[in-house]
């Protein structure tokens, strides 16, 4: 697997989910760092520099367009790919999630193997 | 302008008659002005035919006057020479020609007699002394002793006379009455002309009338037609321009056009009634997809993670395993509640959720819920007080299993949302209404938390769910089951000191409505 060593940032505030996909994604060979709100979650990135971003879209303190849009204006941020991870199924739910900025979107419950191939082709 | 106003305000069937009428008056009148013509024109033709005819017969009298002078004459010359006797035929004769005479003269006293009376007793007079005169004359001829006087000349010149002033009132009388007659043809024809043309003048403005009316009526109505056959629905035919029929039909036509618009406006309400049914029903599915898909997501997700890991090679870590299986069936858990609050407050929705009343012990089944619930209160630390004087609550008549699910949801939020605090269930009983009050020490919600909480899918925060459980419905069920058993729900809170809910129940729903 090329490219697993690359380090993922994980925003989730739901403390199972957060679990659950950051100890799976360790496992797939991912350094995942994780935030549990917005702003939380725009500081991990200036910080740590990850090769792409999971954001959960229903976030306390900052939500997850507005990590997405702010993210994109940032020119020391804007080329991390964003993956939108949200339990809203609807195509208008995917298509205000593209157009906040994301790069890519997966519903919950998540498929893993398919989220891993979006991964691998972003990075 | 008057008249057009007029007529306006005249029904078409009254019109219709008007102008009928004054058409066939017109023709009428037309029609006796030449019957009378005829008539003066024929009586004119008759006085004149008598005039002539009596100057006719004029003349022939003093022919014959003339005649029996000249007779007389002879006879008296050849009396005087020869003295022969007259036979009796030659004197009836005689006496006969005289009597004609006398007849024809009466005859002319019956016929033209207008304007001529004074000349004809004149002449009659005159006539009569002479013809009397002639008649002794032959009478007393053959009497050689008689005198005879045939000197008449003086009374025959006189009757001449009287019989030519006659004849020339007569001829007079004529030429007046020839004229007269010329004068009255000449006078019916120009009436006749003139009430003809008249008549078609005024037939015709009538008309014009009766058309320019009655088609500014109908261009009024098919206005009227055709702004309401666009869709204009509001217009109205003006009424009071019109009159009869032509008003009923407008107002037939301006009623349909109310009733129309009320129709329309009824689908129309109808229509947005039900598009915001659907919208809400979107809603609504919108948000049990979401909700189901958060708890499914840690089932799958832990799931899939745990069959991975059992493949491993090396020793598994079995407290690893535990805590992963216990979120499993935590989140079964909550996925399972949500599918029934789902179905509770679905079923609320479609008003097919059924409240059974009956009478039972509210503080009993308080206890009842709490016992169950005690290792909620447990599992952060908590103490429970419960504020219950059973000896002072009666019997309350409603419904036991929606006052076990508005306990239990208020207690098991109460649970949640405090650590190392104190929960506290009180009830009270009055006359009239059963107070249960839920009261915490727990993280507490700002003004603006509250005012949402008790909307369906709504928690405080959208991590509250994961982190405390709850499907976001407990408190918008709570809510709708106070409504329907007749109460009501009230809450304080502050973030950091708790939170407190306040259910008012009535004891008896029917008379307390009585009452009411």
């Amino acid at each position: 697997m090329t490219g697993n060593s690359l380090k993922v940032l994980l925003v989730e505030d739901n403390a199972l989910n957060r679990d659950m996909l950051s100890r799976r994604l360790d496992r797939a060979g991912f350094t995942v760092i994780t935030a549990e709100d917005g702003a939380a979650a725009l500081d991990e990135m200036r910080a740590n520099a990850p090769g792409a971003v999971l954001l959960d879209m229903n976030l306390p303190v900052k939500d997850g367009w507005t990590v997405a849009r702010e993210a994109k204006q940032d020119p020391a941020l804007a080329a991390i790919p964003i993956i939108a991870l949200t339990a809203h199924a609807m195509e208008a739910d995917r298509q205000k999630a593209l157009s906040a900025g994301c790069d890519d979107y997966a519903t919950k419950p998540i498929d893993f193997p398919a989220l891993i191939a979006k991964l691998e082709a972003l990075l | 302008m008057n008249m057009k106003r007029f007529t306006a305000r005249l029904s078409l069937r009254a019109r219709l008659y008007l102008f009928s009428g004054a058409i066939l008056t017109l023709f009428a009148i037309n029609v006796s002005t030449h019957l009378w013509g005829s008539l003066a024109r024929t009586e004119s033709l008759v006085a004149y035919r008598d005039t002539v005819n009596a100057a006719q017969l004029t003349d022939d009298l003093q022919q014959s006057l003339e005649a029996a002078r000249q007779q007389v004459l002879v006879l008296s010359t050849l009396r005087e020479t020869t003295d022969e006797p007259l036979d009796a035929n030659e004197q009836t004769a005689a006496l006969a020609n005289l009597g004609d005479i006398e007849a024809r003269l009466r005859r002319l006293g019956t016929i033209g007699t207008e304007g001529t009376e004074d000349y004809y007793l004149r002449l009659q007079e005159s006539t009569t002394h002479l013809i009397s005169g002639w008649r002794s004359f032959y009478r007393q001829y053959n009497d050689t002793d008689a005198a005879v006087d045939v000197d008449s000349a003086v009374n025959f010149n006189d009757a001449i006379q009287r019989l030519g002033e006659l004849d020339q009132r007569q001829e007079f009388l004529a030429i007046q009455r020839s004229n007269a007659i010329d004068r009255t043809i000449a006078l019916t024809d120009r009436i006749t002309v003139i009430g003809f043309i008249t008549t078609i003048a005024v037939t015709l403005v009538l008309v014009v009338l009766l058309i320019r009316a009655t088609n500014a009526s109908l261009q009024r109505l098919k206005t009227g037609a055709q702004r309401f056959g666009s869709g204009d629905l509001t217009y109205r035919i003006k009424e009071n321009l019109e009159a009869g029929e032509i008003r009923d039909l407008a107002h037939t036509f301006n009623d349909m056009s109310g009733k129309l618009q009320l129709a329309i406006d009824e689908v129309q309400s109808a229509k947005a009634d039900a598009d915001s049914a659907n919208a809400a029903k979107s809603m609504f599915l919108a948000n049990v997809s979401h909700e189901l898909r958060t708890p499914l997501n840690a089932i799958i997700g832990y799931s899939e993670m745990l069959q991975d890991e059992i493949g491993d090679p090396g020793e598994v870590d079995r407290d690893q395993f535990r805590h992963d299986l216990g979120t499993i069936i935590f989140s079964g858990r909550q996925l399972l509640s949500l599918i029934n609050d789902i179905l509770d407050l679905s079923k609320i929705e479609t008003g097919k959720m059924q409240v059974s009343l009956e009478w039972f012990q509210p503080s009993a089944l308080i206890f009842q819920v709490c016992d169950a619930l005690s290792p909620l209160v447990n599992q952060y630390n908590n103490k429970l007080e419960l504020e219950i004087d059973s000896n002072a609550m009666d019997e309350m008549h409603s419904d036991p299993s929606k006052l076990q699910q508005i306990v239990t949801n208020l207690f098991s939020n109460a649970c949640k949302f405090t650590e190392d605090g104190i929960i506290t269930v009180a009830a009270t009983m009055d006359e009239e209404w059963l107070t249960v009050v839920v009261s915490d020490t727990g993280i507490g919600m700002t003004a603006d938390q509250q005012s949402r909480v008790f909307q369906a899918f709504v928690q405080a925060e959208s991590s509250t769910g994961a982190k405390y459980g709850g499907t976001g419905l407990g408190l918008a069920i709570v809510r709708e089951f106070c409504t329907m058993l007749g109460g009501h729900i009230e809450l304080e809170s502050k973030p950091g000191v708790g939170s407190r809910f306040s259910v008012q129940l009535p004891v008896d729903p029917e008379s307390t409505l009585a009452n009411a």
